[in-house]
């Protein structure tokens, strides 16, 4: 009857690695159930399963989610380091305008200064 | 950066983190958890390797400008909806139309991880379910839940087709459970 518990509960999902070895049909038994399992559960992970069956390689699945991997990683970055530039440019300015304040108001007091002690 | 070490943290948490500080990177984490998915998922949609991998590009980069527009909570059933609208649009393109599947999902994990699921009168309650269930979807629920066999061995084993098995265990699920909730209720 304890088998019964295995219609209720969730295994942990899978990750790529145990997926990618079910579609070379290399996955253990327990490996295979799980992703069976999943396929039940979430109409992602069967099409998923579904569409990468039609890959003639699926050796080369994994060359190309490494290379989208890295393009993405690249764009996030990317994205990241122009944020960061944007910030710097912005406290540059900020920067700029406290020190010509200040200048202002040297220069201010230092002529009025003068002007006083002159008269 | 190496994204072992973030094994550990949901893909909720780092979408928070990226809604606190905006930091893309938190972002290209949690979606590379998904890249063999969705490039699996356009590839069925699509059937062409190359286009599979730009619409993948396509989605990351939609998603990125999307999920700094708005607050997603669940990130997998959401780049799924976004995939398939993606593929579905170009498939339209192409004029090629796919009449859409009933996706309904069986339940929600939070139900499935029911604290129910080990007690022993639900299990009992479960087994007189299971012989309430037409004889083809008892056949495949015992076979793929009880008795661990794959797809394929209940395919041989029974002779239905592949989308009948999976049919037949996904049907017989939901009609368990329905039968399950409904006993549990009388019960009390």
């Amino acid at each position: 009857m304890s088998q019964l518990s295995n219609i209720l509960n969730h295994d942990e999902e899978p990750g790529s690695e145990e997926l990618l070895r079910y579609l070379q049909g290399k996955a253990t038994d327990e490996e295979r159930f799980a992703i069976e399992k999943q396929m039940v559960d979430s109409s992602f992970v069967n099409e998923a399963m579904e569409g990468l069956q039609h890959f003639r390689d699926p050796e080369e699945v994994k060359n190309y989610v490494a290379q989208l991997n890295r393009q993405l990683q690249k764009h996030t970055d990317k994205k990241v380091t122009r944020r960061n530039k944007r910030k710097l440019k912005e406290q540059n300015w900020l920067t700029i305008a406290i020190l010509a304040i200040l200048l202002l108001c040297v220069t201010g007091y230092l002529l009025i200064h003068f002007l006083r002690v002159k008269h | 950066m190496s994204n072992n070490r973030y094994e550990h943290i949901s893909d909720q948490e780092l979408l928070q983190k990226f809604y606190s500080d905006r930091d893309n990177q938190w972002l290209g984490i949690a979606l590379q958890r998904y890249t063999l998915l969705l490039l699996g998922v356009c590839m069925k949609y699509l059937k062409n390797e190359e286009e599979a991998k730009d619409a993948v590009q396509q989605i990351f980069l939609k998603a990125i400008t999307e999920l700094g527009k708005y607050k997603v909570d669940y990130l997998k059933s959401w780049l799924y909806t976004v995939a398939r609208n993606h593929c579905l649009m170009k498939l339209r393109d192409k004029n090629i139309f796919i009449p859409v599947e009933d996706d309904t999902p069986l339940a929600s994990p939070e139900t499935d991880r029911s604290e129910l699921a080990n007690k022993e009168i639900t299990l009992t309650l479960l087994e007189t379910s299971l012989e309430e269930l037409n004889p083809e979807q008892k056949t495949c629920v015992t076979l793929f839940y009880l008795q661990k066999k794959s797809y394929q061995e209940i395919v041989n084993h029974t002779g239905y087709s592949l989308l009948q098995v999976k049919s037949h265990i996904q049907n017989g699920k939901r009609n368990l459970k329905i039968l399950l909730e409904k006993k549990m209720n009388t019960n009390g």
